[in-house]
């Protein structure tokens, strides 16, 4: 039995791993849902378009280095660091300004074709073929407590954890992240403070690109392939933000770290001992939607929703 | 000092204005009457550039602002306190009066601002790290006009200060109001708690639906008949009520 344990102890510390970049992208969308009431679901494409612009940085840089180190991982990190807020800028110009206003399906409709067109053109400018993504940390582990961690999966956490920390702060601590919470409260009141607020929209956009980028990053080197389903992994980011309660920051970070535990777990504990569900992972997360769904629509954290008209 | 004329305003393709002009002049208080939806919040709205009017002019201290966007409209010196109050519940009431001084680049002078709503309204500095969506109506009234004075506007407009208030609250918001025009700001003030209104404005506004209807100062719009008969209570409803049934 205490293999069993140690195995649960593992698939925990992987799936927080996992989890985090769901609660990065998570946070992504639900920022931008909060601030603007749109429900991007091209926040997925954001992250795998994140995950190929990185990678095309570090073949570049590694062609000009003349081998991969750490500066060639740094540098391209930074180029899709700048890359990330130019997206920001051009999707808040071409989806948010046009559609904020719009009704829901209208938006939704159009999030899906964003996110259609973006997977299109990301196979037709990379090619059909899958990349195969290269780890700044190699295959290094480290062994703590029975447990053992890949440094990569230990970054992953670290850097989530970084990002979010340096984000509550933002927004809690300074002018223009408190003007983001009081625009997403209240978009006209804030206009009559004379908050810009179009450049607060912007600002939301830029970030969430940004954490969506950044996930992308982190995400690439997990995976044995990088070919543009990898956008589905983001999908799984929506129920989880469900789990923790749709719209509240707290919550998707949370349901976000929640749900990378669940499918690790399940995917590790019972496809190992039951041959037959053996892709329980990629079900899971849609089973638990349902069931949260059904028995705590709020989610975790849910906010009980109060609407002016 | 603020100056409209001929301003139609339009909800989609709803006309809520039907040209309106009028006129406010420096250190005056003048107010505008009506009844439920005939577009006094949308004149107050249409000045702060939150809505876009579709026809006529509004020029502030002799420069056009009707087409201006809300930020920089509030930079030339108008303050706004919407409709129900609209604080920004989940922040605090030090995090609303931040955001009331947003404008203000020093924060010497937001904290000095902030002091001066504190001394103004005792109870706010008592509440400052409390949610704001968490106090009485009252409180968040003050809080309303307190955000709304933190960058010292010339002109501020009041969108029905005692809505939804105790007559007791009522009374302290307009002795509030009466106070603020002693001191020198120049009020737009919105209300339908008509006697309220024009025992302290110098000058009033008649609105019914999008229309100015009459205007006058207080002695003359109380001699108006029709006033009197349909914001104070005293006419005769049977003739509107014919007017009705055809």
């Amino acid at each position: 039995m205490t293999s069993l344990f140690t195995d649960i102890n593992q698939e925990i510390v992987s799936g927080i791993a996992l989890g985090s970049i769901y609660a990065l992208i998570a946070l992504g969308f639900t920022l931008i849902y909060k601030a603007t009431e749109v429900v991007n679901f091209a926040q997925g494409e954001v992250m795998m378009v994140g995950a190929y612009v990185n990678f095309f940085f570090v073949t570049q840089f590694s062609g000009m280095a003349g081998g991969l180190n750490g500066w060639v991982f740094t540098a391209a990190l930074l180029g899709s660091i700048i890359f990330a807020l130019l997206f920001g800028i051009i999707l808040d110009y071409i989806i948010n300004r046009p559609l904020k206003d719009e009704p829901v399906f209208s938006i939704i409709m159009a999030t899906i074709s964003l996110a259609i067109i973006l997977r299109s053109l990301t196979a037709m400018i990379a090619g059909p073929i899958s990349l195969v993504p290269v780890s700044p940390f190699g295959n290094n582990t480290i062994k703590a407590g029975g447990v053992v961690i890949s440094v990569l999966d230990l970054a992953i956490i670290i850097c989530a954890f970084i990002l979010m920390a340096l984000f509550f702060f933002f927004f809690n601590k300074t002018r223009w992240g408190i003007a983001m919470k009081a625009t997403s409260a209240d978009a006209e009141a804030a206009q009559l403070m004379g908050i810009p607020v179009k450049k607060v929209y912007r600002y939301v956009w830029m970030f969430a690109t940004l954490v969506g980028v950044i996930s992308g990053v982190l995400l690439a080197p997990r995976m044995a392939l990088l070919d543009t389903t990898m956008a589905y992994l983001g999908l799984k980011a929506f129920p989880a933000a469900i789990l923790g309660g749709f719209g509240s920051i707290p919550g998707a970070i949370i349901g976000g770290i929640l749900m990378g535990v669940i499918e690790t777990v399940s995917m590790g504990t019972l496809s190992f001992h039951f041959n037959w569900v053996k892709e329980i992972n990629d079900i899971i997360v849609w089973i638990v939607l349902i069931v949260v769904l059904m028995i705590r629509p709020d989610g975790l954290f849910g906010i009980a929703k109060v609407k002016r008209v | 000092m603020l100056k409209m004329i001929g301003v139609e305003t339009f909800y989609g393709k709803i006309k809520a204005l039907h040209g309106v002009s009028l006129e406010v002049l420096e250190g005056q208080l003048v107010c505008i009457l009506g009844a439920n939806g005939a577009g006094k919040s949308t004149i107050l709205k249409t000045i702060t550039g939150l809505v876009e009017p579709e026809y006529g002019t509004i020029h502030f201290n002799g420069q056009r602002i009707d087409r201006m966007d809300a930020e920089d409209i509030i930079k030339l010196g108008i303050g706004h306190v919407p409709e129900w109050r609209r604080i920004f519940a989940e922040l605090t009431v030090k995090e609303n009066l931040q955001m009331g001084g947003f404008l203000l680049k020093e924060k010497d002078l937001i904290h000095e601002r902030m002091v001066e709503a504190f001394h103004h309204f005792p109870i706010l500095e008592k509440r400052k790290d409390q949610q704001a969506g968490k106090m009485s109506g009252g409180e968040q009234q003050m809080l309303a006009i307190s955000r709304a004075l933190m960058l010292k506007p010339k002109l501020l407009l009041l969108d029905e200060p005692s809505l939804g208030l105790s007559p007791l609250l009522v009374q302290d918001i307009f002795a509030t109001i009466k106070e603020l025009h002693k001191a020198g700001t120049t009020i737009l003030l919105v209300e339908q708690n008509v006697n309220h209104a024009l025992k302290i404005a110098d000058y009033g506004y008649v609105l019914t639906t999008g229309k100015i209807f009459l205007s006058g100062t207080y002695e003359e719009l109380l001699d108006e008949e029709k006033v009197r008969e349909q914001y104070l209570g005293e006419g005769k409803y049977n003739r509107r009520a014919k007017v009705w049934s055809g």
